[in-house]
């Protein structure tokens, strides 16, 4: 079957050339360093429960404000009860979970376009995806910050989960991927919650205790019935490369973000090993 | 929510999403069930390799370009390409350049989008448009005027291209992209066109013993636990989770009339199949 004339001389001379990239021993020479493109960027993320209490959010986008002269944030946001009810459509209509990752992306990117509405007399400007790949450091050097969709575009092309239809990688995803990729000096989730709990603390109240620091493997370990945070998270933070470290704080409690980007240990604290 | 989990009268689907986190995996059981719509069951998506065949030149090309035309009267095809050996010298680069993941798929998604131009510019005259993932939408149009589309094989993740668990090679590239493809418009079929006759039990380009495996369970394939494989593992994985596409079939390209066999549905080259349907609905 190792006919001679199936190999071909149309190689250009690379480590790489002819290789199997799907051949382990070759992927196990690519390990190397990974450098920090905008290793000043903090990431922000405003959960789509946020977005849906509507005026709870002004406070937010001005302590947000309040902060970019001393720290560049660039604001990803996710989508909230208009993707539940999209969801819920789709899945009645028999739709595959990348036809629900395209229309649910239109969600998130309707509260982006509302928050750089609201953030534009700052100098933030609205960021489709393409424009992040070619613009982004551009745009940060220009103007003070950047809103973007927190739903990455996985579009038809996001993941069939292993349980029922609802697309994996969402909001947080997408804003942790991009800080991964930046190599950002934070990420930080702002939410409806102070954080981690070991039970849901909106349905388990007296029960549910406070996590503030935990690693990927203990909160793996510890197998939580609910998140505050996509949890296919914990998968892409245990490959991680630079941002090893992501923050949940409460975005309703003035003065959260302020600390965390400070460095302080507000909220909870998820960390790869 | 216990009381949900206890078997009392479940809520309407919307009520639960409104309620429950999406982490809930008793909230993502709630969304089984609901029946699987196949968008596009008549398109059979074929996966045109890079360094396989693309990078060989017209040797390899213009006979499977006449191959693809033979069959467009019978079969709606979605055209993929793949990357090959200037995806391999970038990524080489950019690796020892210390840049990161989701630059690496940027980079490579530029190699495999030049290979589909090229096949486009080989297929215009039999008016074959390119599309980006961009203009999926009118994908169905082009189909039904001219019996295919080209598109570049690459999934649009770009920046936001997950890392892989060893090494900095982007874990879901062509294969993936182009399975991925199969999988939400529920296609007929999903082809690899490669320069092999199939799967082996080592890469035939470097071990004379390795064996040909004419079909083969995702099970018994990963049992084999082969250090190299015909395409990318993150398809095997996506495969375990897949609402439609449960097989796919790798054939040789350089042989002419392996891709019109398995059109026609004939089991040349290598089929993978998964062995169950549905991965919690039973």
């Amino acid at each position: 079957m190792n006919e001679r004339s199936q190999i071909h001389d149309n190689h250009i001379p690379s480590r790489l050339m002819r290789e199997s990239l799907v051949d382990r021993d070759v992927i196990a020479t690519t390990q190397a360093p990974v450098t920090r493109i905008l290793p000043n960027l903090n990431v922000i993320q405003i959960g789509g429960r946020i977005m849906d209490r509507g005026a709870a959010l002004l406070p937010l986008l001005e302590e947000i404000v309040a902060n970019q002269p001393n720290h560049m944030q660039v604001v990803a946001v996710g989508a909230g009860a208009r993707t539940r009810h999209l969801f819920a459509v789709g899945i009645d209509l028999g739709l595959p979970t990348g036809a629900l990752a395209t229309l649910s992306a239109k969600d998130a990117a309707q509260n982006a376009y509302m928050v750089s509405c609201l953030l534009a007399k700052h100098g933030f400007v609205y960021l489709e995806a393409p424009f992040i790949v070619q613009l982004l450091p551009a745009i940060l050097a220009a103007a003070r910050g950047a809103v973007f969709n927190g739903v990455p575009p996985y579009d038809l092309w996001e993941h069939p989960p292993a349980i029922g239809r609802i697309p994996p990688h969402r909001a947080d995803s997408g804003a942790y991927l991009l800080a991964e990729v930046f190599g950002a000096r934070r990420m930080i989730f702002l939410k409806d919650v102070d954080g981690l709990y070991t039970e849901d603390p909106s349905a388990e109240a007296g029960k549910a205790e406070f996590l503030p620091r935990i690693s990927v493997a203990d909160l793996r370990a510890r197998n939580l019935t609910t998140l505050p945070i996509d949890r296919i998270l914990l998968d892409l933070m245990g490959n991680a490369k630079l941002c090893k470290e992501i923050q949940i704080v409460n975005g309703l409690k003035p003065g959260s973000l302020t600390r965390a980007l400070a460095g302080e240990a507000v909220g909870t604290t998820i960390y790869a090993n | 929510m216990s009381n949900l989990e206890a078997g009392a009268p479940a809520l309407p689907l919307l009520q639960q999403l409104l309620q429950r986190s999406l982490s809930d995996p008793g909230m993502l059981r709630a969304t089984e069930g609901h029946g699987d719509y196949a968008i596009l069951p008549n398109a059979n998506v074929v996966k045109i390799g890079g360094q396989s065949i693309m990078d060989r030149g017209k040797a390899a090309v213009y006979p499977l370009i006449d191959e693809i035309v033979a069959n467009l009267p019978r079969h709606k095809m979605i055209l993929g390409t793949g990357a090959g050996t200037r995806a391999r010298h970038i990524y080489s680069l950019a690796i020892e350049l210390g840049l990161p993941i989701g630059v690496l798929t940027v980079l490579g998604t530029a190699v495999a989008w030049q290979n589909a131009q090229m096949l486009h510019y080989l297929l215009a005259k039999h008016g074959i448009p390119f599309i980006e993932p961009e203009g999926f939408s009118i994908l169905p149009h082009y189909m039904a005027a001219s019996g295919a589309v080209i598109c570049q094989g690459m999934p649009p993740y770009k920046l936001w291209q997950e890392n892989p668990v060893v090494g900095r090679i982007p874990p879901n590239r062509t294969d993936t992209g182009c399975y991925l493809i199969s999988e939400v418009f529920g296609a007929r079929k999903m082809i690899f066109v490669k320069d092999e006759d199939g799967l082996y039990t080592a890469d035939p380009k470097k071990d004379a013993s390795a064996k040909h495996i004419g079909r083969i369970s995702l099970d018994e394939l990963v049992a084999l636990d082969l250090g190299d494989l015909i395409v990318e593992r993150a398809v095997l994985d996506l495969m375990r989770t897949a609402r439609h596409m449960h097989e796919i079939q790798f054939v040789n390209g350089l042989k002419p009339g392996q891709l019109t066999r398995a059109l026609a549905g004939e089991p040349v080259g290598t089929v993978i199949y998964r062995e169950r349907q549905g991965s919690t609905d039973e």
